[in-house]
């Protein structure tokens, strides 16, 4: 009994690891098929955010205690995210608006995803420092079955910058907001 | 929610990791629906950055009992695609049909037209007999083009053939002919990606404004929270309903 307690929060790793691992591969994979790119986008969002499914609000940092600077903080998130295009906006790219729908579900997803439950799961397996260097990890990994290898370092910045915000301010919240905002603007 | 002093020290020093990271590669996150590398251009818009020079493709079908096999042929950037049916050319006295592509090296402007991409020629060493299907990629740095053209000579006139987008920043078509071959919208009407939601010269502004809503919300509030801790009795941290 104590053996399978023991292990447990290893499983919940190993399942929510291999979970999001496998819709961001297979999300990877149909968004390049005929017409397929908004309904997997958004169905891929939608599937990342089910890893969320069964935890609670306050564990996934969704509290919704100081909203207001929640909600602050992600427009931070936001600006230090864009603010390496911005200063070069003559080469940023254009996002058509059909897009924004994908986005803005992706975006969200993955949140719920990594620093929702993965970074919880494993919080409670081995404390902040495997969360925040664990959920990084993942992502990077994640992105790297859709996006060339040169993106890679600034993929696991970006999200290492998410996942200490989600540590220092135990709030996802802002995480979400940020994320869907520079999303929506490159 | 509020954070320590080293927490926050530690966050901003990941913040600034980030830019430096963000800013060794091209802006864009690509997150699931950008184009899977920088376009090559024979002439790079002026906020194309570091340019590589497109590619060219050949192709060999080979003709099996008088019919041309399936095949499709590509340049090696992947920029264009066209592929063709069993019988697709008039294989007549042939063992192999050649076909090539290379993009034309110039970039001509033609009346009432915005081409946004490079224009390819498209030859092979026999004639067409069923409509190919023509796939052109497209770049995200200019307004995503409606249709893509046909023309017999480089000058023109360009055709439009009946195009639609397969997947993002792809354009699909058939023709029935080959050619040069490029992807753009009507000068007369705008452009499929007329209506975006961000990038480009907006960036700054937005991104501007965000730090003004942070900065004049954020303060506030800032000083609201601390002056309700300081009035807290004794001292004590304000509850927060967050774990850990």
């Amino acid at each position: 009994m104590v053996s399978a307690v023991g292990w447990r929060p290893y499983a919940r790793v190993g399942e929510i690891g291999a979970y999001v691992l496998l819709v961001e591969w297979v999300r990877s994979l149909v968004v390049v098929a005929p017409h397929a790119a908004v309904p997997s986008l958004v169905i891929g969002g939608a599937a990342l955010g089910l890893a969320a499914v069964g935890w609670r609000a306050q564990s996934l940092g969704l509290g919704a205690s100081h909203l207001g600077l929640r909600i602050i903080g992600g427009f931070a998130l936001g600006a230090v995210l864009l603010l390496p295009a911005a200063v070069r906006a003559d080469a940023a790219p254009i996002l058509p608006a059909g897009l924004a729908l994908p986005a803005v579900a992706i975006s969200i997803g993955e949140e719920l995803a990594f620093r929702g439950a993965l970074y919880a799961a494993l919080d409670d397996l081995g404390g902040a420092p495997l969360a925040i260097i664990g959920s990084t990890a993942l992502w990077t990994l994640a992105h790297a079955f859709s996006h060339p290898p040169a993106f890679l370092f600034a993929v696991a910045a970006a999200g290492l910058v998410l996942a200490l915000w989600r540590w220092a301010c135990r709030d996802l919240v802002g995480p979400i907001i940020g994320h869907v905002i520079a999303d929506l603007l490159l | 929610m509020t954070p320590h002093r080293g927490r926050v020290a530690i966050l901003a020093a990941a913040a600034a990791a980030y830019g430096v990271a963000a800013w060794m590669v091209a802006p864009g996150f690509y997150d699931g629906f950008g184009p899977a590398a920088p376009y090559n251009w024979v002439c790079p818009p002026a906020q194309a950055g570091s340019n590589l020079k497109p590619s060219s493709g050949h192709l060999s079908i080979n003709v099996i009992g008088g019919v041309s096999d399936a095949n499709s042929a590509f340049t090696n950037d992947g920029q264009i695609v066209i592929g063709f049916l069993p019988g697709a050319f008039d294989a007549t006295g042939k063992s192999s049909i050649s076909v090539d592509i290379s993009p034309l090296t110039t970039c001509p402007s033609p009346a009432g037209i915005k081409l946004v991409t490079n224009v390819y020629q498209i030859t092979a060493d026999a004639p067409l007999k069923q409509p190919a299907n023509l796939e052109m990629v497209f770049s995200n740095l200019l307004p995503a083009p409606n249709n893509i053209y046909i023309a017999a000579s480089p000058s023109g006139p360009y055709h439009q053939l009946q195009s639609q987008p397969t997947r993002p920043f792809v354009l699909q078509a058939q023709t029935s002919s080959l050619g040069y071959f490029a992807a753009g919208y009507s000068a007369a009407s705008p452009p499929a990606g007329a209506v975006t939601v961000g990038g480009g010269q907006a960036l700054p502004i937005i991104v501007a404004g965000l730090i003004v809503v942070v900065v004049l919300a954020g303060l506030p509030l800032a000083i609201m929270r601390r002056r309700r801790s300081a009035g807290m009795e004794g001292g004590e941290e304000e509850e927060d309903d967050d774990e850990g």
